[in-house]
């Protein structure tokens, strides 16, 4: 028996890999049909609301429930007394050094708008109202309100962190133009639209929680070791996601609350965590601050990089922001040196936002690039590509594919970089100013195991089945797009059925890890099922190709008949009744195949122990990103607005150029929030993030974004994954607020080097 | 003992009645008790349009309005959008066409404000449209799309209005 | 938000007999009290709902006035072709403020009677001081985060701003509030938070916001609205301007002008030090200019808003500057 090979990748047709499918789920968005965690209709529904603290550091002494408990409706009140009985889980790589309790509700005040209490009700409002009349008593202790606070101290230096190779010192001191500034971001914040929330809902020993989840098997793993309990009796659903940017990973305080509430009380909990407390229940981006050195020839070649980060963690955490991610892998240099430290403060612990590390690197380093460049009096293009690194001068790889070149030279030939002249505040409109300035990014390729299932049912249907999750990145539609094209069925005969821990696992959506790992995945079952059917069909009884002779059929649009053609032709539908099958079930994953036991699998898919690195393999594999903007500034009243850009980018293929687009505007458009608006506000008397809503901390609206032209140079990579993609989801911030800060610059003349940059810094 | 009321809303057309406290906002009454949940909950202060519907064919924020106040007025939510058949109204089907969205939270808003936006005769221009669908924030960063969306639905809906009235 | 009792009103008496008892608070399109109510700073009893009453909501336009029914939707204020006529800068004023949603619902007698944004203000959980919600408690602001609070207008008691775009627009143009019983000029109706920052109005209980009238003039109908802010939409200024111009018949003296500003005063602020300066000047660049400083006499900055000492007289002088340019692109 010989099969034929898969169809060739990238036909154009919008339903195979590569075409520009619409949105698979996208008529369930749009009539408000897709149901979120919390939409769920639950009968003896309870509703929890959470009590935060008001002080940034100390002890809460006595919490007085009276009046909460008093309040109508009011069913229980949790507080820093009440033992939950729950226990600390495993870290994300499946750490788990002591069995230690957890205490969700603690009674040490760690920051301010940490949860110390829950009111559960059985109304939303009775819940929100009642939690209010809370009266908590502290002790309070001397905080250390940030990074910037005379106490917080120089931090910890994080050893596994440092990288050097060359004498990055003595070349500085060596080289003939030099230039070091200190550049610093604030705490950004994800403010998906959707805030944070669950049901958690108990049967009998079974658990079921619907939570909008970034990462269904992990969480229910961390889920089940609180509770000590069985993963296998941990269901989290989590079809829809309302955006997630690297919040929704892991399951937080407010989770365990809401579980543990349910439990006590016998009755469904709903947690919905209000916006402004969306600001305190889990970190945002770290505030970051680095100082890069660089020296060079006069002719401008890079000879030596010296790069210092320091970013704020919590006193109960170490969180590294990584500040020298992108520093040491973007140019050609032989001397480098990069040591970061992490600085203990009272705030929740900073978590990962869209492009962590990266992207405060990028920052660093593409505006000391551009600060190079006017002192050398380059062009900051021509600077960037006669440094351009032909490898890995960190790992000593060679890359796999980076056509960061060709970003760079594409990209500037369509905004057209070419008009650009050189000296700042030469070009203006009345009392505009304008200004260009570039920015490149990069992003990791991190590959993962994930497995799927294939179900082709008794009606023809090809179902697609993973636990993996589509928080807008496109999932659902990729994922149809892999198994139609593999298995030869249009398109519209798929179904795909996604974010339920009970499926099979899959790596987080994080780290822009997930498409190339669950679409590697996909494929594989997809080649399995149609391989398997053509098997039966050569074989079984009842088949009509059983006695054709045939010794090869094929799948193709949906009939599966001989190769060389005549003979019977049938449907899929046709081919399972005569098969006389219900249905057929195809699962398949990604792992070794000496590394297929039931601990493999479950570490696989609940852990990050199995994640490959970058340079795990003899490549160095990433994505690359050059953007190119201009602003346009008012020289009175320094209000900036981006009035044009173009991003190139390198992510490998594109499973749906369409989508990838849309991912990568996406990132671009939080990368221009970041450079102009994004700041968390922290009161320095009691640790307070007081802009805590949507109206204070200021996220781009409509009118603030141009059109935005974006441009794939990509070409497909089959190191970084099975069908050639690279990551999409990251690098599009990456590289975005250095190229607004250069354009700053350039229509200014000021250098602003620390984010945002409002408009009281350019008065 | 906290308050109830009886109220009974017209909402897509259809009459409910519900017993809920005076202090329940549309926005709660459509998704906690009428298991209308297309409307989404993004801030709930009024400062994000994700629970952007129409009251007496205006746009509103659900979130600060009260349940008991739009008693006596037609409420239209995206699920009295589309039609019976589930054929998509021309808003919708730009979106999907054009990709205007992502995560689809802040979606149902977006469209209703659109609806309204061609309704008032806002969608003449990208910068107008961009001006007047800025009270509906989008994380993920659809508005390249959202703006095209609403474009090309304004082109699509307007001569049909005019056909009409010219009728 | 506390429970409370909902009355809909279905006269105007009524209304105005529900509201005299004790923790009773009006409630029209909702934006203020509603979100108030959230954030814990509202606390009210009885919500008395005034939004369906009848013969509220009329836009008059006589040959002396521009008259507004107190329930009149923002947005259909700042798309009433008269209005846009006879005074651009009330129409701009509106339509540069919130979103089209917001718009729809909140009233002019609710947009007028809107609350300060001050983060502490609107945090009693967090920020138990705040003299406007608890007389006598405090100013958390001071010492706090002041960069969008108040540099004219305050007090060691208070620093939250205005945060009104049409008030600025009626400030300008001499407005005049219509209580029913009684009618108080626009820039009298706001007090000073003094040492009684609880009383930002002079409304006496049971008095209700009927209407407002705001006289037609020449500088009204040359005027201008310019709000400077880092978000595009949808933010409240950092600084804005409400101007109006009329010149003498030779084309270049002014006769009439009017400033008001707003995003940086504690009511809505009339720099009528600036007008006094340009009365019967020649407008050029650097009239313009010197004149606009004098729009921060009195100024007490913070230390995060010393930037509106320096941006609102850019401001003036660019408002003035668009009201002064002619059809031909240059100074009249």
């Amino acid at each position: 028996m010989t099969i034929m090979p898969p169809r060739k990748h990238g036909d154009a047709s919008d339903g195979m890999v590569g075409g520009r499918l619409t949105r698979f789920e996208g008529s369930l968005k749009l009539t408000g049909a897709a149901t979120y965690a919390l939409e769920y209709p639950i009968d003896n529904l309870a509703h929890a609301a959470l009590v935060q603290s008001t002080i940034a550091a100390g002890r809460v002494v006595s919490v007085d429930v009276t009046r909460a408990l008093a309040s109508p409706g009011v069913l229980m009140v949790l507080t820093p007394e009440d033992d939950l009985g729950l226990r600390v889980s495993a870290d994300w790589q499946g750490n788990r050094p002591e069995d230690k309790p957890y205490h969700p509700l603690p009674r040490e005040v760690q920051f301010n708008g940490q949860s110390i209490a829950a009111v559960i009700a059985e109304s939303r409002e009775q819940a929100t109202e009642a939690a209010k009349l809370v009266v908590v008593t502290y002790e309070e202790t001397s905080p250390v309100m940030s990074i910037d606070d005379p106490a917080a101290g120089e931090g910890k230096l994080m050893d596994n962190l440092t990288i050097g190779w060359g004498d990055a010192e003595a070349a500085l001191a060596a080289s003939p133009v030099r230039i070091e500034s200190e550049y610093s971001t604030p705490r950004e914040y994800h403010c998906a639209m959707e805030p944070h929330g669950l049901t958690a809902k108990w049967d009998g020993d079974e658990l079921t929680i619907w939570e909008p989840s970034q990462w269904s098997h992990g969480m229910a793993r961390m889920y089940a070791e609180w509770f000590a309990m069985d993963y296998e009796k941990v269901r989290i659903i989590s079809p829809y996601i309302g955006g997630g940017f690297g919040s929704k990973g892991q399951p937080l305080a407010y989770g365990a609350v809401a579980v543990a509430a349910a439990r006590k009380l016998g009755r469904p909990v709903q947690l919905a965590v209000t916006r402004p407390q969306n600001f305190t229940s889990y970190g945002g981006r770290a505030a970051t601050r680095q100082t890069i050195a660089l020296g060079a020839s006069e002719d401008g070649v890079l000879q030596a990089i010296v790069h210092r980060g320091r970013t704020e963690t919590s006193v109960y955490m170490d969180y590294p922001e990584q500040t020298g991610a992108a520093t040491p892998i973007l140019y050609k240099v032989e001397n480098f040196s990069s040591q970061s430290r992490v600085v203990p403060v009272n705030t929740v612990t900073p978590g990962a936002l869209r492009g962590p590390g990266k992207n405060p690197s990028a920052y660093g380093i593409e505006s000391a690039m551009e600060e190079l460049a006017y002192k050398l009096d380059m062009d900051p293009l021509e600077l960037r590509l006669k440094n351009y690194a032909d490898h890995d001068y960190q790992s000593g790889k060679p890359w796999s594919t980076r056509m960061l070149r060709e970003a760079l030279t594409q990209g500037a030939a369509a905004f057209g970089w070419e008009k650009r002249s050189q000296q700042p505040r030469s070009m203006r409109d009345g009392k505009t100013l304008i200004g260009w300035g570039i920015g490149c990014g990069t992003f990791p390729v991190i590959r993962a195991p994930s497995e799927a299932m294939i179900r082709v049912l008794a009606n023809g249907r090809v179902e697609v089945v993973s636990g993996s999750i589509d928080m807008g990145q496109g999932t659902y539609t990729i994922l149809a797009q892999t198994a139609a094209e593999a298995l030869g069925v249009p398109v519209s005969q798929v179904d795909v059925l996604l974010g339920d821990s009970r499926m099979p696992g899959s790596s987080i959506a994080g780290g822009s890890m997930l498409a190339g790992s669950i679409t590697g995945a996909v494929h594989k079952a997809a080649i399995a099922a149609r391989d398997e059917l053509i098997g039966l069909a050569l074989n079984e009884t009842g088949s009509p190709f059983r006695d054709t002779g045939a010794n090869t059929l094929s799948l193709v649009g949906g009939r599966i008949e001989a190769s060389r053609g005549g003979g019977p032709s049938l449907s899929l539908q046709e081919l399972m009744q005569a098969l006389g099958r219900d249905e057929l079930e195809i699962r398949r994953n990604t792992l070794a195949e000496n590394a297929q036991t039931p601990d493999d699998q479950k570490q696989a898919w609940t852990t990050m122990s199995k994640v490959q690195g970058p340079t795990s393999g003899d490549l160095s594999m990433h994505s690359w990103a050059a953007h190119f903007v201009e602003v346009r500034i008012d020289e009175d009243f320094g209000t900036i607005r981006v009035s044009r850009m173009v991003s190139a980018f390198d992510c490998g293929r594109l499973y749906n150029p369409k989508l990838v687009e849309s991912q990568w505007k996406g990132g671009i458009i939080m990368g221009i929030g970041q450079a102009l608006l994004e700041e968390g506000v922290v009161d320095p008397r009691n640790g307070r993030t007081i802009n805590s809503n949507m109206a204070d901390y200021l996220v781009p609206t409509n009118a603030d974004i141009p059109d935005i032209e974006v441009i794939s140079v990509g070409v497909p990579d089959l190191d970084a994954s099975t069908l050639g993609g690279k990551g999409v989801g990251e690098v599009g911030i990456v590289g975005v607020a250095p190229a607004i800060a250069n354009a700053v610059f350039h229509a200014t003349g000021k250098r602003i080097r620390d984010l945002p940059i409002t408009l009281e810094k350019l008065m | 003992m906290t308050r109830t009321i009886h109220l009974n809303l017209d909402i897509n057309g259809k009459g409910y009645d519900l017993d809920v406290e005076p202090r329940v906002t549309l926005l709660d009454a459509l998704r906690d008790h009428l298991v209308l949940t297309g409307t989404k909950k993004g801030c709930d202060q009024g400062q994000c349009g994700a629970c952007t519907c129409h009251v007496d064919g205006r746009r509103v924020l659900s979130c600060l309005t009260l349940a008991a106040q739009v008693e006596g007025r037609q409420v239209e939510t995206i699920e009295g959008l589309s039609g019976a058949d589930g054929t998509l109204h021309a808003v919708q089907a730009a979106f999907l066409e054009q990709d205007a969205f992502q995560c689809g939270y802040c979606t149902p808003g977006q469209i209703m404000s659109a609806v309204a936006c061609i309704r008032e005769g806002h969608a003449g221009s990208d910068a107008e449209i961009r001006e007047y669908m800025s009270g509906n924030l989008c994380r993920c960063g659809a508005y390249n799309s959202i703006v095209a969306a609403v474009r090309q639905a304004a082109q699509a809906v307007v001569p049909a209005t005019k056909e009409m009235a010219d009728a | 938000m506390r429970d409370f009792s909902y009355l809909r009103a279905s006269t105007l008496d009524e209304a105005r007999q529900a509201v005299l008892q004790a923790g009773a608070s009006i409630l029209a399109g909702g934006t203020t009290l509603i979100d108030l109510a959230k954030c814990g700073v509202a606390e009210p009893e009885t919500v008395v709902d005034i939004s369906h009453l009848e013969g509220l909501s009329g836009i008059e336009v006589t040959p002396q006035s521009v008259t507004i029914g107190a329930l009149s939707r923002m947005s259909d204020v700042a798309d009433h072709s008269g209005i846009q006529a006879e005074m651009p800068a009330v129409s701009e004023s509106l339509l540069l403020a919130a979103s089209a949603q917001l718009r729809n619902m909140a009233t002019i007698g609710g947009n007028v009677m809107q609350r300060t944004r001050c983060p502490y203000f609107r945090d009693p959980g967090t920020f138990p001081a705040c003299n406007k919600r608890n007389p006598g408690s405090g100013c958390s602001a001071l010492g706090g985060i002041t960069r969008n609070h108040a540099v004219l207008g305050t007090s060691e008691h208070c620093l939250a701003s205005n945060p009104g775009d049409l008030a600025v627009a009626l400030v300008a143009f001499d407005a005049v509030v219509d209580l029913g019983s009684r009618r108080v000029p626009f820039d009298e109706f706001f007090l000073l938070p003094g040492d009684t920052p609880d009383r930002e109005t002079v409304l006496q209980p049971g008095e209700m916001i009927i209407g407002l009238s705001i006289p037609k003039s020449a500088a009204a109908k040359n005027s201008t609205y310019l709000k400077v802010r880092d978000r595009q939409s949808y933010e409240f200024a950092a600084a804005s301007a409400a101007v109006g111009l009329e010149l003498e018949d030779d084309g270049r003296t002014v006769r009439d002008i009017r400033v008001g500003l707003g995003g940086v005063a504690t009511k809505p602020w009339r720099a009528r030090a600036v007008e006094q300066a340009l009365i019967g000047k020649v407008l050029d660049d650097a009239t313009i200019k010197a004149a606009s400083l004098l729009a921060m006499e009195g100024a007490v900055a913070q230390s995060d808003n010393t930037y509106k000492i320096d941006l609102v007289p850019r401001v003036v002088a660019r408002a003035i500057e668009t009201v002064s340019t002619d059809k031909s692109g240059g100074l009249a």
